[in-house]
């Protein structure tokens, strides 16, 4: 089992993702009609073309790249979110998403059925939610405020019990996109550790930050993504002063 | 690599989620309203009394006009509000499904689920009612179980469909709102088929839920066995909305993380 190829986690070929983008307004509608359907009511916009890449067990790899650049589509279609529309993938193991913290709250329910819901909606089964729930109010340090509505908690607050809910159980593969720079410095740091805690437990992680020193501290290795395609992936010594050289 | 252990733990996952979504939905439906669950059977209740009020004296043909017209409510308020919630579930979940990895189909099979919870609540006063109006309990009432999920199944189908193009186009949800109370009235909910005219049961034979109510009266109503051309119609169509729906939503599906 120890053969080369089974080090690799994460593997991705020649990935496309387009979004489909619908025209606006009743007249596109009657365009289509006269049309007889031949002028399409949707058009394909790519976001990714040709990306290939690959991730090791236990590597924590970077993305880089600007604002609209795909770092975000990449993340959601190698979490199983977005289906690519070619290119072949494979993952393997359990991904825990970090995509947007809060999402998936319910507001009028309470933070305990909240995890529950939560956790549920990220795979955890209900024996796995039982063994972990007490780590779970121990780490969003909510205490009481545990069974109080979600509505009356602090931002802070929501995103603690989010990020709590998400790292409960030590996933394979940790994608965090900017989830983080939400809260206190005290809760940055915090999740930090928890992130450095699983990381030297063996788990793969997918960092998407905009913060180079970020980065530079964290990942061994980084991708760096311009107009939906990888223009370098390679180490983090590697490819941090090309990104740098680009937008200086 | 894909053995059976792999898909047994993927039915357990779905079927936790749909648990645990249909149990927020229910949870959340009544909260903060001061009399909850009791709403769900005021709706229906005040068309029963429009219904007894106005049309009880139209319809002399009808021997017991509340009893008919509340085992004809009780089904239209089901299909009602479950189409409504289905068709709005995906939309509604959007941040979720941009978030996590969760198949789309979830979020109405959940909302179908809570649906189904909600009538299975509201029987209770509802038989109460309908004991008063002089219903008689009698083995063949057992038959309304089987009706009650092939009712759901087509509820489902036809919901999904609306369901999964209101994505594309948010006017489905609208134009379903609107037409929806038209719909009433061209089921026999408050008035028996056999008044219908001739040359216009064509008109019921096209609307697929006449088919249904012809099935739950026979129980309910008259207490026999459903009639078995009915009983066929409605399982025919029921099959023939599924199937469609499950081809559309799945052909459709990929395109709902860029639309939503």
């Amino acid at each position: 089992m120890s053969s080369a190829k089974s080090d690799i986690i994460i593997s991705a070929k020649d990935l496309e993702v387009s979004y489909l983008v619908q025209r606006e307004g009743v007249s596109s509608l009657k365009q289509y009609l006269f049309s007889f359907g031949t002028k399409p009511l949707f058009e394909r916009r790519k976001v990714l073309t040709g990306v290939s890449l690959e991730v090791k067990r236990g590597e924590c790899l970077g993305l880089l790249g600007r604002n609209g650049s795909g770092k975000s589509t990449l993340l959601k279609t190698l979490a199983g979110i977005i289906q690519p529309t070619s290119g072949t993938m494979m993952v393997r193991g359990r991904i825990a998403p970090m995509l947007a913290l809060g999402v998936g709250l319910e507001k009028e329910m309470s933070g305990y059925e909240n995890i529950k819901l939560c956790g549920t909606l990220m795979g955890m089964t209900n024996k796995e939610l039982e063994d972990s729930m007490e780590s779970i109010i121990d780490f969003s340090e909510l205490g009481d405020d545990i069974y109080m509505q979600v509505k009356r908690y602090s931002s802070g607050m929501m995103a603690r019990l989010s990020f709590a809910i998400a790292i409960a159980k030590d996933p394979e593969i940790l994608m965090i996109d900017e989830a983080l720079s939400v809260g206190d410095a005290g809760f940055r740091a915090k999740c930090l550790n928890r992130i450095q805690e699983v990381r030297a437990k063996g788990s793969t992680i997918i960092y998407v930050s905009h913060s180079v020193e970020e980065v530079e501290s964290f990942c061994d290795s980084a991708a760096f993504l311009k107009d939906g395609k990888i223009v370098m992936a390679g180490s983090v010594k590697d490819v941090l002063p090309v990104y740098l050289e680009e937008y200086k | 690599m894909k053995d059976r252990k792999y898909y047994t733990t993927r039915i357990v996952t779905y079927y936790d989620i749909v648990k645990s979504v249909a149990l927020r939905n229910i949870k959340v439906r009544y909260k903060n309203s001061v009399l909850g669950f009791f709403w769900s059977m005021l709706n229906p209740l005040v068309f029963l009394g429009i219904f007894v009020f106005i049309f009880s004296k139209a319809f002399p043909t009808i021997e017991n006009y509340p009893l008919y017209a509340i085992t004809g409510l009780i089904f239209w308020t089901f299909f009602s509000t479950s189409s409504n919630q289905i068709i709005s579930s995906i939309l509604e979940s959007g941040a979720i499904l941009k978030s996590f990895s969760i198949p789309p189909l979830v979020f109405p099979l959940s909302a179908l689920v809570a649906a189904l919870v909600n009538l299975a609540f509201s029987f209770i006063p509802f038989i109460g009612l309908m004991f008063f109006f002089g219903f008689q309990l009698k083995w063949v009432t057992l038959m309304i179980i089987p009706i009650i999920l092939l009712f759901a199944l087509f509820t489902f189908g036809f919901s999904l469909i609306l369901c999964t193009l209101n994505v594309f186009f948010r006017d489905v949800s609208m134009f379903w709102g609107t037409i929806n109370p038209a719909i009433l009235y061209f089921t026999p909910v408050a008035y028996a088929s056999t008044l219908v005219p001739e040359h216009l049961r064509w008109l019921l034979q096209v609307n697929p839920l006449f088919h249904f109510f012809e099935i739950i009266r026979d129980v309910l109503y008259y207490g026999r066995f459903p009639s078995l051309y009915y009983l066929g119609t409605s399982t025919a169509i029921t099959l023939v909305t599924v199937t469609l729906s499950v081809v559309i939503f799945n052909k459709l599906k990929r395109g709902f993380i860029s639309c939503i």
